[in-house]
């Protein structure tokens, strides 16, 4: 037990603790929107991609596949749960194919019938055209198929609500059995449920799941569910990359602990040992909650990892002592070392808060504060709250350099290795770099696959082509939108697309309504016209009294507008499909089936108008990888300038700089070139993680270069920087195991950067002169 | 004495209702021993809007077990074939095939007409309920749909017919419509 003065000391520093945390319980607010480790949006098309990433239409499908059952109990599951589903709040919709499922959808088309098919004309309504459709729908009676058809003809004999419907149709659909949606094999019914939470929320995602899983519970509870879709797997990912760090960080703590409790071999030196990360995470997340207004979930995962280097510091500091010096003597000596080791993980940091990556700035933010506060707690707090205690630790040997200084050929390894990788890499450069935004998402590669296989089995509409044509008011894009129809029919034609989905379809815009229904007769003509068609076949006079009403209406009607699809799937789509973006609107035809995004390029170009354009989303989204690329490596450089004006100004020499500079520059390529040759895509996340390297391996170059008085000095430090090295080798490790894509980068990187660094730093120090006078 | 007479009525009209013998059984196994056949129909078609009927007429085919065609000739030439698992639909010189299971009503078409010609009462029963009336010389079989899906558009399909041979069919539509196809 410490001292009574001591033990007060304690009660003071854990009361300010809990006070703190206290304090950020309250005030810190955590977001998860993904769009935060997402490059900024220059451009408009950048800016759209990210709308489209984060809360586009394709994020908010939900792909539900039914199974285990036979076909007549699948098809009544399916209409109970599109039932149920329809009603749920969580939902916009839930389409299982079967007809009539959106009557209320139906009801707007056939009321708009005549303002949104393209077939209306002055001539339609004319006697030759009304005779020939009236004949047509004599066949109809007569014909076992007309049974569907026949039901709107008093209302329509000219057929423009089923040319609309068919317009409005998908261009792929899943087959149906018992008249709802089946998987070809007929082992599952699909639906697809378009959830009100956008897919990058993830856990919206997950609650809506769950009411997608109860609601099949209810209705037919011996049957089996199968999600997908983007929002899905969001959640799924999150919740894996959740029980994944929950497992593993429980491992590797549980390691450490054991790791640390050997060489301490005193419950409270490993406590003091954890206090300055505590202290630093705590306080830097306060300080990002008080500069950027919240604090992002990612930033905070990363963070822990990132101001991982901080657990260092404390044993640099008790480790340090020499027996019968307290830990404030061994501060006092170890504490310009120290206060360097600090400032080059600071600086490497503030390269990061400038990032326009919102999540990377605060990402900065919460390692400079966290580590600086980590540093001072080591330096200050653990010596005050020991006093005048020793702490006696047993002696551990730690295999020296010797046998390293004496290996030439080591070091000249090193140095080719060095060169080796630097030729490489400079030599396949970019290569190496992510292109692929999509590859740069946390959910497995393997997921998304088989999300794109069912989506394309279900005729899901999939969004990486499309048009954008922009006008300066709704009604001006849509126009444009329309404008490019006879080209899109074309291009399908020719193969150039296979479809084409285009929301001018079913909201022409007010100038085309307005065409259209002035080409409709008065009610005069209109009669008189249906008289003379009439004569000779065998309806009744008055049995088009509907049509002539409907055709009067039309003419009064108000235009179509989106509101008018307000609570159908359509309306859902419309509102997804023509925006408002900065002042301007946008209309957004997606292509399907596009082979070759430049040939649809080159004909649009051809076009007379240049208000739409083509918006290649993967193409995008390697130029905004690639403006990351470049901000990241200036960033970097900034950083490493900074961080050797650090060096050179903390040690006093510009050779001593290099000494310590040198295995970690070298460490980093090497690192870099392993992980590329191991199959890697240098991204975000190894950013992230060589930062981190960087911050490590510049303490071990540190430690390793600071002169020893004698014998005890060099050992005690080799023995900080074998706990410190074996630690982050143990943490790190674990987490290279993770299935996790993120993590498994993360952790590879650091570890084995780590390692990199180590054998490095030990190289290089072992080849200086090593008796030495302190300076 | 006057509940004695009730019930001779009752078994006087009970005899006459369904003559010995002459059940859905009985009806099944006289319709699955009619061989394959070919012969000429004429359909009228009544509806609200048509001040006389449409009559349209051409050629029904049954060939054992499950294939069946109507060639319609007048007014215009439409060939509706079932067999097997699908319906294909010559119209305007193009061939057009539908999977039978895909609509409920289509599906139930296919059975009613396939469930009569080969005396498949488990096949009927499974889309309709049945109701028979008659004797074996003069017979009247009605098919009411048990799916909702179908009762939407069909409200009951009549079967008359002459031991194994069908004459007559006529369908109800939901919407008032009705339609009768004899056959000759």
């Amino acid at each position: 037990m410490p001292p009574r003065s001591s033990l007060a000391r304690y009660a003071v520093a854990l009361a300010i603790f809990a006070a703190l945390c206290l304090y950020a319980s309250r005030a810190v607010r955590i977001e998860a929107d993904f769009a935060a480790f997402l490059p900024p949006s220059a451009t408009p098309e950048e800016r759209l991609l990210v709308a489209q990433l984060r809360e586009g239409l394709v994020t908010r499908l939900m792909l539900v596949a039914i199974h285990g059952g036979d076909e007549r109990a699948l098809a009544q599951a399916s209409r109970a749960l599109a039932e149920r589903l329809s009603r749920d709040p969580t939902f916009d919709y839930a389409a299982n194919g079967s007809a009539g499922q959106f009557a209320a959808q139906g009801e707007v088309l056939m009321r708009n019938r005549y303002a949104l098919s393209a077939d209306v004309t002055a001539e339609r309504f004319a006697v030759p055209a009304l005779r020939a459709a009236l004949e047509e729908s004599l066949a109809q009676m007569a014909s076992p198929a007309g049974i569907l058809t026949r039901a709107n003809v008093a209302r329509d004999p000219t057929g423009e609500f089923r040319a609309t419907l068919a317009r409005a149709r998908p261009a792929a659909a899943p087959a149906r059995r018992r008249g709802v949606w089946f998987s070809a094999d007929g082992d599952s019914a699909f639906l697809i449920a378009q959830t009100r939470a956008p897919g990058f929320d993830s856990e919206g995602q997950a609650a809506a799941m769950a009411r997608v899983r109860a609601a099949l519970g209810e209705a037919a509870p011996q049957l089996k569910v199968t999600l997908s879709g983007p929002g899905v797997f969001a959640a799924e990912s999150r919740r894996l990359i959740r029980a994944d760090a929950l497992r593993l960080g429980m491992i590797s703590t549980g390691v450490i602990l054991m790791l640390l409790a050997f060489v301490y071999r005193s419950a409270l030196a490993v406590g003091l040992v954890l206090t300055p990360t505590a202290f630093g995470l705590l306080a830097g997340v306060l300080v990002v909650q008080a500069v950027f207004g919240s604090v992002h979930a990612i930033t905070l995962g990363f963070a822990a990892t990132l101001i991982g280097e901080s657990v260092d510091y404390p044993s640099y500091v008790m480790l340090n002592a020499q027996p019968g010096e307290t830990a404030r003597g061994a501060a006092h000596r170890i504490r310009s070392t120290l206060l360097l080791a600090v400032l080059t993980t600071v600086a490497s940091a503030l390269a990061l808060t400038f990032s326009s990556f919102k999540g990377l700035a605060q990402l900065g933010v919460l390692t400079m504060v966290g580590v600086a506060v980590a540093g001072l707690t080591s330096y200050a707090l653990i010596p005050w709250l020991l006093g005048e205690r020793l702490l006696q630790f047993p002696s551990l040997r730690v295999p020296g350099g010797d046998a390293f200084a004496r290996a030439q050929g080591l070091r000249l390894a090193a140095i080719a290795a060095t060169l080796i990788a630097v030729g490489w890499l400079a030599a396949t450069h970019p290569d190496w770099w992510e292109h692929d935004l999509a590859n740069v998402s946390p959910i497995p590669a393997a997921m998304r696959a088989e999300d794109a296989s069912l989506r394309r089995q279900m005729g899901a509409p999939e969004v990486s082509v499309f048009l954008a044509s922009r006008g300066s008011s709704e009604a001006a894009a849509l126009e444009a939108a329309e404008a490019i129809l006879p080209a899109l029919d074309r291009w399908q034609a020719a193969g150039l697309i296979r479809s084409y989905d285009s929301p001018a379809r079913y909201l022409p815009s007010p100038s085309t309504q307005a065409a259209r229904l002035s080409a409709l007769p008065d009610n005069a003509a209109l009669e008189a016209n249906l008289r003379d068609a009439l004569r000779g076949l065998p309806y009744r006079a008055e049995a088009f009294a509907p049509f002539v009403a409907d055709v009067a209406a039309a003419r009064g009607a108000a235009p179509l507008t989106r509101a008018a699809y307000a609570g159908t799937p359509l309306g859902t789509k419309v509102n997804a499909q023509v925006i408002a973006l900065e002042g301007q609107w946008l209309v957004l035809t997606p292509l399907g089936g596009v082979a070759d995004p430049s040939a649809v390029r080159a004909a649009l170009a051809k076009l007379p108008n240049a208000t739409t354009r083509l918006v290649d989303l993967k193409e995008v989204s390697t130029g905004m990888l690639e403006s990351f690329r470049h901000e990241a490596t200036r960033q970097a450089l900034m950083g490493v300038a900074l961080i050797c004006v650090l060096l050179a100004a903390g040690l006093g020499s510009i050779r001593r700089a290099f000494r310590v500079a040198a295995p970690v520059a070298a460490a980093l390529p090497i690192t870099i070139a392993l992980l590329v040759a191991a199959g890697q895509r240098i991204g975000v996340f190894h950013v992230v993680a060589l930062l981190l390297v960087l911050g490590i391996g510049l303490n071990y170059a540190l430690f390793f270069e600071r002169p020893a008085a004698n014998e005890t000095q060099r050992e005690r430090a080799r023995l900080a920087i074998a706990l410190c090295s074996v630690a982050t080798l143990i943490t790190f490790g674990i987490l290279a195991l993770s299935a996790t894509p993120v993590l498994r980068a993360i952790g590879a990187t650091v570890a084995l950067g780590a390692a990199v660094c180590l054998v490095l730093a030990a190289l290089w120090a072992a080849a200086q002169p090593t008796d030495r006078e302190l300076p | 004495m006057k509940a004695a007479g009730v019930m001779i009525l009752l078994l006087l009209a009970g005899s006459a209702w369904s003559a010995p013998g002459f059940d859905l059984a009985r009806l099944m196994q006289l319709l699955s021993e009619t061989p394959s056949s070919e012969v000429s129909y004429v359909e009228k078609k009544f509806s609200a809007l048509l001040s006389q009927p449409v009559v349209s007429s051409g050629t029904l085919v049954y060939r054992r077990p499950d294939v069946v065609e109507k060639n319609m000739a007048a007014p215009r030439k439409e060939g509706y074939r079932i067999a097997g698992r699908e319906l294909t639909i010559t119209r305007n010189g193009t061939k057009r095939s539908i999977a039978i299971s895909a609509e409920p009503l289509l599906a139930a078409s296919a059975a009613s007409l396939r469930g009569v010609l080969s005396g498949d009462a488990k096949q009927l029963g499974e889309y309709f309920r049945l109701a028979l009336d008659g004797t074996e010389g003069d017979w009247k079989l009605q098919m009411t749909p048990i799916d909702e899906e179908v009762a939407r558009y069909v409200q009951r399909i009549v079967v008359a017919g002459r031991e194994g041979r069908v004459r007559e069919i006529e369908v109800h539509e939901a919407s008032g419509d009705r339609s009768v196809l004899t056959v000759n």
